[in-house]
């Protein structure tokens, strides 16, 4: 719809100069992130650096398409880990069945992973969504599992438990070199690198441009009262079905990304319970509702699950022959699991939702009571 | 006298096994004001959820402009031309005002652009929290948003529920000139137990009583009648 221009009365300028600058530090704090992930590879000249960096670019892309269908359309799914697995095992068997790897084949994976994502996440949500939300996740859970057991038992297609590894094709293979910039190797991984920073950015701002869209608006308004967005004459279902085809289809690409990043799929790696907590872990502490919370959410666990194992090396390196300290960094997941219920004390809306709070407090009053 | 552009006959109605609408008849013509009054627990609520599809109507027929629309879902109704505003302001207080108004009027056309003027001049106030999220405006505010927002879509039939409940007098008394001024282009169904404000922007009413309609006529004849007011509304 387009815009109506609407004056706005003499009394709200103040708030609209101070909305034009949260605008301005919000596009500030963005430009940032973005060249901080673009320069990161220079800024950080080293595979873990950019191993994180990019798994936290991906799995932000996981979580805004998941905070899309619990966030902003209120539909509890434990499927989506099974999208993005799906995305995964989809460019691995094409290029592992396809013989020699090749450009076209990551295309190929690429629209398979939509389109069987989309087919899917339709299936699933006009079964599913015509019943109450528990039924819903039960459902969702239930079919995850499923897909996880297939991909462990169908070996003739999936190679089963042992997974699938496999190359990528022409300047992204890890064979390929092309120089040096800047005292940093341009190769076959920092092209990936890239591209997964390319595709990542697309599809978030994809997703940016879908929630703030009027059938953004339409979704947000079934979440908050369904029956009241029934009532301005929306059919519900059909919007409900869009945004979990659209979130759905989110993850499947994510699960490319991820797959061609790390070269190797197993059932386990993309397909387990454990992905789906992870996303679901991410989408809580980022906050719900937010989109950028998937960046926060995202590196906040990719980054304690990288760098808390090392605990262990810091405690023989500091406090060699000290055994309780070597006991106690052993078990760096109990501390994750503090680090987290920290931050859901702290922060309950988790942290995007906390820091949108806070912008809100500080905005002037502009409400007269009536 | 014009057909009637809604026409409930006999319609029945239940929630979680409680008959509440039993057998309530009532019409309401093109471009005027029908009230339905009567005490709390009367069934006025339920009779417009049941005219929006919100609550099944188990037995009667509803007939909007003569198409029956008793067995059809609430967006579909909606689509006919029915705008429904429920009693408990109903904004989406996560959007903006602006963007609750937008979610009325998907297409923007020069008669929603002309309605929006006649918004904006009936509830001035809405330009200034126009980019204000809708739930942190006071209670007042809300029922402008609510109320504009319905008015905005060229409907055919408005259902507006208690709108005065919970307001302070002044705010009544301008929302009684704005519902004047909406029933002269849009005909509504006002549920009200403020019976100053039923009786000033009330064309018709209907009363109604443990789920029946018990008397109904225009509503200066209403005004009137001393005893009709005492026994059913309580009121001398």
């Amino acid at each position: 719809m387009a815009s109506r221009a609407v004056p706005l009365n003499p009394t709200a300028r103040g708030a609209g100069r101070s909305r034009d600058r949260a605008r301005l530090l919000a596009a500030g704090v963005r430009a940032l992130v973005l060249l901080g992930f673009v320069l990161g590879p220079w800024i950080f000249p080293s595979f873990r650096a950019m191993d994180v960096l990019a798994k936290i670019m991906i799995f932000a892309v996981v979580v805004a398409s998941y905070d899309l269908i619990i966030g902003y359309t209120g539909i509890v799914s434990f499927a989506h880990g099974m999208f993005f697995g799906l995305g995964a095992y989809c460019l691995a068997l094409v290029i592992h069945h396809g013989g020699e790897p090749r450009g076209f084949h990551l295309a190929v994976a690429l629209v398979l992973a939509v389109g069987l994502s989309s087919v899917l996440a339709s299936a699933v949500a006009f079964f599913s969504l015509r019943v109450k939300a528990i039924f819903f996740a039960m459902v969702t859970l239930a079919l995850a599992e499923f897909a996880h057991i297939l991909g462990g038992q169908w070996t003739s297609l999936t190679l089963g438990e042992d997974g699938v590894s496999f190359r990528l094709p022409g300047v992204l293979g890890v064979g390929w070199n092309g120089g040096g910039v800047l005292g940093v190797g341009v190769d076959g991984r920092l092209i990936t690198y890239y591209a997964v920073l390319g595709v990542s950015v697309a599809v978030f701002v994809g997703l940016l441009r879908f929630v703030e869209s009027p059938v953004g608006r339409v979704i947000e308004s079934i979440r908050e009262n369904e029956r009241r967005a029934t009532a301005l004459g929306y059919r519900t279902f059909h919007y409900q079905l869009l945004a979990t085809v659209v979130g759905s289809a989110g993850a499947s690409i994510a699960g490319v990304l991820f797959a061609g990043w790390v070269r190797y799929v197993n059932p386990e790696s993309v397909l387990g319970i454990p992905v789906m907590l992870n996303i679901l872990l991410m989408v809580i502490i980022g906050g719900l509702g937010t989109l950028y919370g998937g960046i926060v959410g995202a590196a906040f666990i990719v980054a304690a699950e990288t760098w808390l194992p090392e605990l262990q090396k810091a405690a023989s390196t500091l406090l060699p022959g000290v055994e309780i300290a070597q006991r106690l960094a052993e078990r760096w997941v109990l501390y994750f699991g503090i680090l987290f219920m920290l931050v859901v004390f702290l922060f309950p809306k988790g942290i995007m939702g906390a820091v949108r709070q806070i912008l809100a407090r500080r905005e002037p009053a502009r409400t007269g009571g009536q | 006298m014009s057909d009637p552009i809604l026409a409930l006959e006999g319609v029945h109605a239940h929630i979680g096994g409680h008959h509440i609408l039993q057998g309530v008849s009532l019409e309401a013509r093109p471009g005027r004001a029908t009230v339905l009054l009567g005490r709390n627990g009367a069934g006025k609520t339920t009779t417009l959820r049941t005219i929006m599809g919100l609550v099944r109507a188990s037995a009667g027929t509803i007939r909007l402009a003569g198409e029956r629309i008793e067995r059809r879902r609430t967006f579909e109704i909606a689509r006919l031309g029915v705008g429904y505003v429920p009693e408990d302001q109903a904004v989406l207080s996560h959007l903006t005002v602006e963007e609750n108004f937008r979610l009325a009027m998907p297409c923007e056309s020069e008669e929603s652009a002309r309605r929006l003027d006649t918004v904006f001049r009936l509830f001035p106030a809405l330009k200034t929290y126009w980019q204000a999220k809708a739930g942190v405006l006071s209670g007042g505010q809300k029922q402008m948003v609510a109320i504009g927002r319905a008015f905005v879509t060229d409907h055919r039939l408005l259902l507006i529920d208690e709108p005065s409940k919970g307001l302070a007098p002044v705010v009544v008394d301008h929302l009684i000139e704005s519902l004047r001024h909406m029933r002269d282009e849009t005909t509504v169904i006002l549920v009200e137990q403020n019976f100053h404000m039923a009786r000033h922007v009330g064309t018709d009413y209907f009363i109604l009583d443990d789920g029946r309609v018990v008397h109904g006529g225009r509503m200066e004849d209403l005004v009137n009648d001393h005893t009709v007011k005492k026994r059913y509304l309580g009121i001398g």
